[in-house]
């Protein structure tokens, strides 16, 4: 019995020793978080994003990006001599801490705007949070469900699939592919995209010969894809922004598939490359310049922006930025430009009508041209059709 | 004297909850305080089925997502009037249990605890799979605020009241029958089936019922939660929440209502620690809540691991056998 005693109690004294530990060490992160002169109380922004989950991919460079860009803005003096304090929470990738964390972020942070979510499921989750109270959101997802039904607090900083899938779909019929298998995921981008697609599809002059979908965290696509190799596709499209793309680009090398692969712009991620190893090479997808800023063309605003960034965040990281990055980027910049612009003390609805009334802002993503019928403002001449080749991103110029 | 003073006690205590909005004003935190009364529904029925009548469930939180989703659905999608919407999601728990209960009626211990397991898996396939009522792993949005004819109850005050005040009546209503003839028929089952059976309780009935009422009330949870949170999927109702919940009562002791109600109200308010508790850094919070799953794990391992030397935190040993084992 003693001996019991004995073992808990020093359980006890090593889980307090611990505590102590944990606490001292936050205290410690906690004081020196906010550097240089805070004169000016501070303007606070939130991000919701996924730090965990099937769009860490997504989610992690989207925090580094945001993180180096408030940097940058803090140590040139802040907005009109505040300084910029960003609220990171992390959803998980899951819809329902999306919500919750808005609503910690509004009621508990006072946020003058949230940046988020990095889907599209956990962007609409936290829509009804952010209608009641009137805090301004700007999405880094793609669905085109975030701003098709204008919302007037929700702008987007990606092109959305309603812009991106007629862009695919020529460029797969461009290549005389007519027959093509669709791959999605259940979720609200893979479910937003599927809609467009099929929609789209038959004006492309393409026909879906097979349609097979997949939930986010699935494992194992292969009862899908021996499907799809059973309709004999001419091409096959998946559509999808998390981890499960590796999986099939992988397992259609293994059942011997050689159709090309195609995809969007989630798929623009490096665990793609790395995850399905030689399935990925030949594959094609369609994004921003971002991945190879030649792209912008030489001599103009959105090259000088974006190979700006590219280096900064090089020499900070250790390695490129990706899309995500560049929509973080992007997502940032629309706030504290607007931010700028806006008159006297700022409040979220002061802040939602100077981000409406954003015009030709030069991003990473694109121009951006907000008006109160739309709150995405890209195009399809962002865009451009990459393919996979040797591990790295090459321009796909036929 | 003594149950006077436990009852003044008592009561002093519901006045203070009911309180609680005129003194905080910070409405995150009324939140999470809500969330708080949400989970005590819940944990008062499943004392009454593992702390009372020994019947273990892992599949609690499978009854909360159907009572969710269900008046959800009837309010939200079929735009039927907030109190119907109650009473037919309590109604389908109710029902989804008594269906769970009677083919389990054979099992006990171990294999009662797999096949709710089971159920709560299967739940959680049926919450993404079933997309036209469910929102498939997207979730369901703008489920409506609960509302009386023209009243509709939409700040956070309001909301806290109407959850406390409804967790209040069931723990009220929990502690009335553990003292009356159902509850001693629980306990009697708790500690032998065939004693039970000789003195005339129909052991069958009572596990079924039990089962039924706690999936009741599960469901009145959810359907509560629902409302409250506007926003509802599949992942909040995962097997994280059941055993949470199966923790709080591991935890907080047998034949007990207040044990297992304050071990759920630490295990709830544990992962919001960062908000509630002011001068928690930021690194901190997110470590506890990192760690919460692992922090409720650990607590029932040690519990279980102490008890069965032991024979429990707060009884004395060796009384009757254990709930959890196979006999």
């Amino acid at each position: 019995m003693s001996r019991v005693r004995a073992r808990f109690g020093a359980a006890l004294v090593v889980a307090a020793v611990l505590a102590g530990a944990l606490g001292g060490c936050g205290a410690k992160q906690g004081g020196g978080t906010e550097g240089g002169q805070a004169d000016k109380e501070p303007y606070r922004i939130g991000a919701v994003v996924s730090l965990t989950g099937t769009y860490a991919g997504l989610g992690v460079p989207e925090k580094k990006a945001i993180e180096l860009q408030r940097d940058a803005v803090n140590a040139s003096g802040g907005i009109n001599g505040h300084p910029v304090e960003v609220i990171f929470e992390d959803d998980a990738t899951d819809p329902a801490k999306a919500a919750a964390a808005a609503t910690k972020l509004i009621d508990q942070d006072g946020v003058l705007a949230i940046i988020g979510a990095t889907g599209t499921a956990q962007t609409m989750a936290m829509r009804s949070e952010v209608q009641r109270a009137g805090v301004p959101q700007v999405s880094m997802a793609g669905g085109s469900v975030i701003t098709d039904q204008l919302d007037p607090m929700v702008f987007q900083t990606p092109w959305p699939n309603r812009i991106v899938v007629p862009f695919v779909l020529k460029a797969i019929a461009g290549k005389g592919l007519a027959k093509v298998a669709l791959i999605s995921d259940s979720g609200g981008y893979g479910k937003d995209g599927h809609a467009i697609i099929a929609k789209e599809a038959p004006a492309a002059g393409i026909t879906i010969v097979a349609d097979e979908t997949f939930n986010p965290g699935d494992t194992d696509m292969s009862s899908q894809l021996t499907k799809i190799r059973a309709a004999k596709p001419d091409a096959v499209l998946m559509w999808n922004a998390g981890k499960e793309a590796a999986l099939i680009a992988k397992g259609m090398k293994q059942l011997g598939m050689t159709q090309p692969l195609f995809g969007g712009p989630g798929n623009g991620r490096k665990e793609f490359i790395q995850g399905a190893g030689d399935g990925a090479e030949g594959f094609r997808f369609a994004a921003g310049k971002i991945l190879v800023p030649s792209a912008y063309g030489t001599d103009t605003e959105a090259y000088r922006v974006a190979t700006e960034f590219i280096d900064s965040y090089t020499q900070k990281y250790g390695e490129p930025p990706d899309i995500f990055a560049g929509h973080a980027y992007d997502a940032f910049l629309i706030v504290v430009d607007a931010l700028k612009r806006v008159e006297g003390e700022p409040t979220p609805a002061k802040l939602r009508d100077a981000i409406e009334q954003t015009k030709g802002l030069v991003g990473v993503g694109g121009t951006f041209s907000y008006s109160p019928t739309d709150h995405n403002g890209l195009t399809e001449s962002e865009l451009v059709l990459y393919r996979v080749e040797n591990g790295a991103w090459v321009l796909d110029t036929q | 004297m003594k149950a006077r003073y436990r009852q003044a006690l008592v009561a002093l205590g519901a006045a203070a909850l009911l309180a609680v909005p005129l003194v905080v004003s910070d409405r995150y935190v009324l939140k999470v305080l809500t969330f708080v009364g949400v989970n005590s529904i819940i944990v008062v029925g499943l004392a009454l089925l593992f702390g009372f009548a020994g019947q273990v469930s892992l599949g609690h939180a499978a009854f909360f997502g159907i009572g969710a989703y269900a008046s959800a659905y009837l309010a939200g999608t079929l735009r039927m009037p907030w109190p119907a919407s109650l009473a037919g999601a309590v109604a389908v728990a109710a029902l989804a249990g008594w269906a769970v209960a009677m083919p389990s009626l054979r099992l006990k211990g171990h294999y009662l605890a797999m096949a709710t397991l089971g159920f709560n898996e299967i739940m959680s396939v049926v919450f993404i799979e079933a997309k036209a009522v469910t929102g498939g792993i997207d979730g369901m949005g703008n489920v409506p605020f609960p509302s009386l004819g023209a009243l509709e109850l939409r700040t956070p005050a309001t909301l806290y009241l109407l959850v406390w005040g409804v967790a209040l009546l069931v723990i009220a209503a929990a502690a009335n029958v553990v003292r009356r003839k159902p509850g001693r028929a629980m306990r009697a089952l708790h500690a032998t089936e065939p004693g039970a059976a000789a003195s005339g309780v129909n052991v069958a009935a009572v596990k079924v019922q039990t089962f039924a009422l706690s999936a009741a009330l599960a469901g009145l949870a959810g359907a509560l939660y629902a409302h409250t949170v506007g926003f509802i999927s599949p992942s909040t109702f995962g097997l994280d929440l059941s055993i949470l919940l199966m923790a709080s009562v591991v935890l907080g002791g047998r034949e007990s209502l207040a044990g297992p109600l304050a071990a759920m109200a630490v295990f709830t308010l544990l992962p919001y620690a960062g908000a509630l508790v002011p001068g928690v850094s930021r690194v901190a919070a997110e470590t506890i809540q990192d760690w919460v799953p692992d922090l409720v794990g650990l607590t029932v391992v040690v519990v279980l691991i102490v008890k069965s030397r032991r024979g429990g935190l707060t009884r004395p040993s060796g009384t009757t056998t254990d709930a959890g084992d196979v006999r």
